[in-house]
């Protein structure tokens, strides 16, 4: 054995569980591996489907299949998953910790970088099949989205962590975030642009952080859209907040998870 | 040495915290292969957890510069679904081990499993399962091995061998053992901690703390 400094352990372990995970996540399925990419592509593939068939330029500002592609694509794989991948790290880590250099930040930040990396690789795939249909699925301003696409990331992050934490307290929470996956996609513009909501509702919707990324996210997509209620400012705070709540609920508590 | 600093370790219960080990100072010294002795429930795998770093004392330190095993149990820390090489490899990447092939070929021969190391954990028999872990524990260089109930498994030929290696990993390395068996015990270690009493002593001699163990 050899000493080695606690960020060359970090990154060995965050490397050795984001493998891990890849390779057991689907490896009971005929298809295996396959299915950490197919799955939110047909995911995605039938969104776009169903609600592309409702015809083109029902939103005014772009097609309806890319209207669709730059919506779901961040609220499924950059929220929804990661934020539902951490809020589960608690059960599925049991057997990683048996490992002295093992901690579950260490599980928090591998499956963090699973669904990072599957929301370009599925984004770059269904764009380049886009085009091969003569869409123009490729953002305005790529870096600008790139950006706001991981603050909308870190907050799901922190999110998630946050749920698990307390979940460790009351198991409920695992049931409430599963309830809630529906209201919160309703709530958060995904299927619709804010400039379409009548006036006088968007108090009821612009406390939510993710509808501001979405909104956000939507600018930066289309030179032509303009958000009526996105606030950066607003997102970057929440996500703050969070992120910091959510670090120090897990220095606090880690050590009590651990315990048998 | 492995120092224990006034550590106490209880288990939050509904009667109140559960005390499995109260005020412990303790100095577990380097050239000692250790056995823990007590009845169940006494604290000897808990103290085996603490020692190896995953579980942490309520109050009080533990203190050490030496390279600790993970504790070693039946399956404990694998992958059912992995095979026995990918989870070999997942070991040496945690462990900072680049050399992860040798130490894979390693395994695969000491363990004697054959083909079926590169088919998954999960359709191992207890018997191959123990052969296993104890073959990946081998391919390791540390300070300190752990070991819980770990060779009371395997057949004859097989526990001859274990013994064989520990010996040889003797030269630069010691072990903390947790066993029921006597005989084990008396082979392989020359001192030993009894728990007993929500206390924990420490014994030069093994067959002085059997002896005490065994009047309990």
């Amino acid at each position: 054995m050899k000493a080695r400094s606690a960020f060359s352990i970090q990154r060995d372990v965050v490397f050795a569980i984001f493998v891990r995970e890849m390779i057991t996540r689907f490896s009971t399925y005929t298809l295996g591996n396959i299915w950490l990419v197919l799955e939110p592509l047909l995911m995605m593939v039938l969104f776009m489907v169903i609600f592309g068939a409702r015809g083109r330029g029902a939103y005014g500002f772009v097609e309806a299949p890319v209207f669709i592609f730059a919506a779901f694509l961040p609220f499924r794989l950059l929220w929804s998953s990661t934020m539902r991948q951490s809020a589960s790290a608690r059960g599925g880590s049991k057997g990683l910790l048996e490992y002295r250099q093992i901690r579950l930040f260490d599980v928090f930040m591998a499956r963090t970088f699973i669904e990072g990396g599957l929301f370009v690789v599925v984004g770059v795939i269904l764009a380049l099949g886009m085009m091969w249909l003569d869409y123009d699925p490729w953002p305005t301003d790529i870096l600008l989205t790139l950006g706001y696409c991981s603050v909308l990331w870190i907050l799901a992050a922190s999110f998630g962590m946050l749920a698990c934490m307390i979940g460790s307290i009351a198991r409920e929470v695992e049931k409430l975030l599963s309830m809630l996956t529906m209201p919160i996609m309703f709530m958060s513009a995904v299927f619709f642009p804010m400039s379409i909501v009548p006036k006088q509702y968007w108090v009821y919707l612009t406390w939510n952080p993710i509808l501001h990324a979405m909104e956000l996210i939507r600018e930066a997509w289309f030179d032509n859209y303009i958000s009526p209620v996105a606030d950066f400012n607003y997102l970057f705070a929440v996500t703050l907040i969070l992120l910091a709540f959510a670090l120090s609920s897990y220095r606090l508590t880690w050590r009590r998870i651990v315990a048998r | 040495m492995i120092r224990f600093s006034n550590v106490s370790k209880y288990f939050p219960t509904r009667f109140g915290p559960k005390y499995v080990l109260k005020n412990l100072n303790l100095d577990i010294p380097d050239d000692r292969d250790i056995a823990i002795l007590g009845t169940n429930g006494a604290g000897k795998s808990t103290l085996l957890r603490l020692v190896g770093g995953i579980d942490f004392p309520s109050e009080g330190k533990i203190i050490s510069d030496r390279f600790i095993s993970w504790p070693l149990a039946l399956s404990s820390g694998l992958q059912s679904s992995l095979t026995g090489r990918e989870n070999v490899r997942f070991i040496c990447r945690v462990h900072g081990v680049k050399a992860n092939r040798q130490t894979e070929e390693y395994v695969k021969e000491f363990s004697e499993l054959g083909d079926s190391f590169e088919l998954p954990v999960k359709s191992y028999s207890s018997g191959m399962k123990s052969k296993y872990s104890f073959a990946v524990s081998m391919g390791f260089d540390f300070d300190t091995y752990l070991m819980d109930e770990i060779m009371s498994v395997g057949d004859a030929g097989f526990k001859k061998k274990c013994e064989n290696a520990i010996s040889n990993k003797r030269a630069s390395a010691n072990i903390i053992l947790v066993s029921h068996n006597m005989n084990l015990i008396r082979r392989q270690c020359n001192a030993a901690i009894l728990l007993a009493y929500g206390r924990a002593d420490f014994y030069e001699s093994v067959d002085q703390a059997i002896f005490r163990y065994q009047s309990l």
